[in-house]
């Protein structure tokens, strides 16, 4: 059922080069005066970080599409508690 | 087993429906994970938005420079682990042993960064509970936000240290010649857990360490 697709060791690498040269962006940005940007622009890297992982290092862009949807439901399901719970709080 | 022949228990048809039923069963596993520690972020955000500035007051506190090296040592240990499962795919025993080694190694580095960290944290009396003093405004809520690094980090660290363990388990097992290219499930495993325990300190890191430091 799974295709499993095998990954070359170089496309380890790259990502792991990718995420280090986002790491190095994101903790730059601490020390920019961008104001209430940062953290958008934080969050931003740190979901196309997380992506880099689930999709490469995990394996999940070859992956069965219940794995995906599994995946998918566990952040979904932090995004509408973080984000109906700001809506309470942001609106009293 | 180290022929080449796939085995699977007798419930599953073949091999490979045994392994997608364990990578099913890990990614639900991991999903709960992911809703444990949104709780986490959940609180996190809320206080956060009533208490911005003594959020970011508290930040500025966290040691920054530990926490990037620890960022990339962890980043680091994921490609480790991603390059030990690799050779585990191509049965190279030796090499995944080595690979899962080094990601041990490069996990007990981000444990005692950790504890060096911690240590500063508490030189500093930035230690709810054992000793917090903070002589600026709302110190009060500057202790909430040192709450929730110490509950979010801790919680993080002891997920690292399960890892390990795992890790160790696997690589006691690789060296027993366990497992083949037809059979590495509990390497796969392990290495998702551990992709995600990476996954989740990629979010704990900014919104713990870089809210507004300049």
């Amino acid at each position: 059922m799974t295709r499993r697709t095998d990954t070359r060791p170089v496309v380890y690498v790259l990502v792991w080069l990718a995420l280090l040269v986002l790491l190095a962006v994101t903790v730059g940005t601490a020390y920019l005066s961008l104001g209430w940007a940062t953290t958008p622009l934080n969050l931003t890297i740190s979901v196309t970080q997380a992506a880099l992982v689930m999709l490469f290092s995990m394996h999940l862009r070859f992956a069965h599409p219940l794995l995906k949807i599994i995946a998918a439901i566990g952040f979904f399901g932090i995004t509408i508690l973080i984000v109906l719970s700001l809506f309470d709080v942001m609106t009293r | 087993m180290a022929d080449g022949v796939a085995v699977h228990a007798p419930q599953f048809d073949d091999a490979e429906q045994q392994r997608t039923a364990s990578n099913l069963g890990i990614w639900i596993f991991l999903a709960t994970e992911i809703l444990f520690f949104g709780a986490l972020f959940a609180a996190y955000a809320i206080t956060r938005v009533r208490f911005a500035e003594a959020f970011a007051a508290g930040s500025r506190l966290t040691n920054l420079p530990l926490a990037g090296v620890n960022t990339a040592v962890l980043l680091t240990s994921s490609l480790t682990m991603a390059l030990g499962v690799h050779a585990a795919r191509h049965g190279a025993r030796r090499a995944l042993i080595g690979w899962l080694g080094m990601t041990i190694a490069l996990g007990c580095a981000f444990l005692a960064i950790k504890a060096v960290e911690y240590r500063f944290d508490y030189l500093e009396h930035l230690v709810p509970v054992l000793d917090f003093h903070y002589a600026g405004p709302q110190a009060d809520q500057v202790e909430l936000f040192f709450y929730l690094y110490f509950f979010i980090t801790g919680v993080h660290a002891l997920h690292v240290i399960i890892g390990i363990g795992c890790i160790a388990t696997i690589a006691v097992m690789a060296s027993r010649h366990t497992f083949s290219p037809a059979y590495f499930t509990p390497v796969d495993v392990t290495g998702l857990y551990w992709h995600l325990v990476d996954v989740i300190w990629l979010f704990v890191f900014p919104i713990l360490y870089l809210i507004s430091r300049s």
